[in-house]
């Protein structure tokens, strides 16, 4: 019996981690395209492995780049973003879910809704609206913007979150003579924080990863994201600088990789299975 | 906000302690809904009102043509294709993306070496931005140097470069197959969720009336997953119809318009045809398309005993 669960187990793992290579191959192939020489990656016959491994694509592309100025903008930005959603959506997710109030019930649907509203309809008035006030071209729109987004996800995400925690606490204190808002930030706070940090961290990956918004509403090198700099810095119709691409492919991946790390077992876990802003 | 804390409210004579928390409900919700009202109420309400307009779009200026957009957009052939595009995508890549995710989450289900590392890596795809996933993508179309094409040449399966992105219906088939790849981790997570919740007795109960896996499989597990698929598909479809950057990315639309699903008809009309009255007449289209799929989500989900995380 148990000779046999471990011949089975092997047998899976021989046909399951073929199929995971060929998944995670793409970015395999990534890192090997950024750390081969340029001379390599237009031989004939090509090389898998690189042959000479260098890091010179990544010197490029940090010291004679707008790069860095890139990856600047879209840390202040999705940091920017995530803190302004986060306070909002905790308030907005706490009143939700503990507290009675006409119209409650109606706002969380509303919630529901424009969370999985097309941000197509979204762009057109933003645009017209940032114009207006004098802000477009300016990472300050693109937050603004992305709030529209990721609010109603952080809401969401928060609200189940909250709904799961048992109230036996809270009530204790407040029979005990805490106030609403002691209790909140004594009791509540402190309990739902691993949930208010996946909320952060999720919030953050939807605004790194954010593209649509960047492109539309930010024309000007000062204000660009990683995402749509990348592109038009390196695409053009005549020649597409394809190891540098990969390297800042690369580089833009790696805060994800570390922020995926931390999420990963909360994900696996279960929570949120419909919960993950697609 | 001091003036409404638990202490100085239960100071305010004539409330009751229930009328003071729901006082303090509404101020914590009060952030919220003046951001949904600037950022999403507002917006809405005034896509609607761009799409009786016609609108320059450089200048910003424009006039009232009442439902003349409208009229131009049901009878342009353009729309048509487009939507047509848009359907085609969508029913296309959904499909793939739930029956290779419903296999994989079976297959990760198992016990095997190292299995939460498998896990993890499964959904690396779904968290990577567009942009990197669409560059490696494009990196590895290439005609020359790719190693797609490397692959088929050395494998002796095809005796000439195939052109992925350029013509058709292989941009069709490479916007579907990133597409697929991109996007089934999301319902890996969820099906894998809901595969653990399903109790092992019905499994052994199965197994003593001598069910094989196959009707194992179609007897409780798939019954057992309705539910979430459902769901799944709901989702998936909202966010494939509106899905801009993968195809914007990959191919721009083309080979001409052959892969021109609808948010991009949007993003050309409005800043490449510089009509951005019309453009938000086809957004309202969209809307009204996913209103449906919004209202089924809706129901789904509502009626059940309120959210689901």
């Amino acid at each position: 019996m148990r000779e046999d669960s471990a011949r089975s187990r092997f047998l899976i793992s021989l046909i399951v981690w073929p199929i995971i290579l060929i998944i995670v191959f793409p970015f395999i192939w990534m890192v090997l395209t950024s750390i081969k020489p340029q001379t390599e990656l237009f031989r004939i016959p090509p090389s898998f492995w690189p042959t000479r491994i260098t890091f010179e694509h990544y010197a490029t592309l940090f010291e004679q780049t707008s790069f860095l100025k890139y990856m600047r903008n879209s840390i202040i930005l999705s940091t920017m973003t995530t803190v302004v959603v986060i306070v909002i959506a905790v308030l907005g997710a706490y009143s939700l879910t503990r507290f009675i109030y006409p119209g409650r019930e109606r706002i969380a649907t509303l919630v529901l809704l424009t969370y999985l509203l097309p941000s197509v309809v979204l762009v057109l008035p933003l645009y017209l609206m940032m114009v207006r006030i004098g802000v477009a071209n300016s990472l300050f729109s693109l937050v603004i913007a992305y709030v529209s987004f990721a609010l109603p996800y952080a809401l969401w995400l928060l609200r189940s979150f909250m709904a799961s925690m048992p109230e036996d606490l809270e009530s204790a204190a407040l029979v005990d003579g805490a106030s609403r808002l002691g209790a909140f930030f004594d009791i509540v706070l402190p309990q739902t924080l691993p949930g208010i940090v996946s909320t952060a961290l999720f919030t953050f990956i939807a605004a790194w990863n954010e593209y649509f918004y960047a492109l539309i509403l930010v024309n000007t090198d000062e204000a660009r994201p990683a995402t749509t700099g990348v592109i038009s810095m390196l695409v053009t119709s005549f020649n597409i600088e394809w190891s540098l691409l990969m390297a800042a492919s690369v580089a833009m991946s790696l805060p994800l990789i570390i922020i995926f790390m931390f999420l990963q077992g909360f994900l696996l876990r279960g929570f949120a299975g419909t919960g993950v802003k697609g | 906000m001091p003036s409404l804390t638990g202490e100085t409210a239960r100071l305010t004579k004539g409330w009751s302690l229930s009328r003071q928390y729901s006082a303090l409900g509404m101020l914590l919700i009060l952030p919220t809904l003046l951001t949904f009202l600037l950022v999403i109420v507002y917006p809405l309400v005034y896509a609607v009102y761009l799409s009786f307009f016609s609108i320059y779009t450089p200048t910003l200026q424009g006039e009232w043509v009442g439902l003349e957009n409208y009229r131009r957009m049901l009878s342009s052939s353009e729309f048509w294709t487009s939507l047509r595009t848009t359907i085609v995508w969508t029913v296309s890549t959904l499909t793939l993306q739930v029956v290779v995710g419903i296999l994989m989450a079976l297959l990760l289900n198992l016990k095997f070496h190292f299995q939460s590392l498998a896990r993890s890596l499964v959904l690396f795809p779904y968290f990577v931005s567009t942009v990197v996933a669409v560059l490696i993508w494009r990196w590895m179309f290439n005609d020359v140097y790719g190693i797609l094409n490397r692959a088929l040449l050395a494998s002796g399966l095809s005796d000439m470069p195939l052109d992925w992105i350029g013509s058709m219906p292989n941009a069709m088939i490479s916007v579907v197959l990133v597409g697929t790849w991109k996007y089934f981790p999301f319902v890996v997570i969820a099906v894998l969720a809901r595969l653990q919740t399903i109790p092992s007795e019905l499994y052994e109960a199965a197994r003593i009336d001598g069910a094989n896996a196959w009707s194992r499989f179609w007897d409780i597990t798939l019954p057992q997953l309705w539910d979430v698929l459902v769901v799944i598909i709901l989702l998936r479809t909202i966010w494939d119809f509106k899905e801009f950057d993968l195809i914007y990315l990959l191919t721009g639309g083309g080979p001409v318009t052959s892969t021109q699903t609808l948010p991009l008809l949007v993003y050309k009309q409005a800043f490449g045809m510089n009509a951005m009255g019309q453009a938000s007449t086809y957004a309202i289209g969209i809307l009204v398309v996913l209103l449906i799929f919004m209202v089924l989500y809706l129901y789904r989900t509502q009626g059940r005993g309120g959210q689901d995380a």
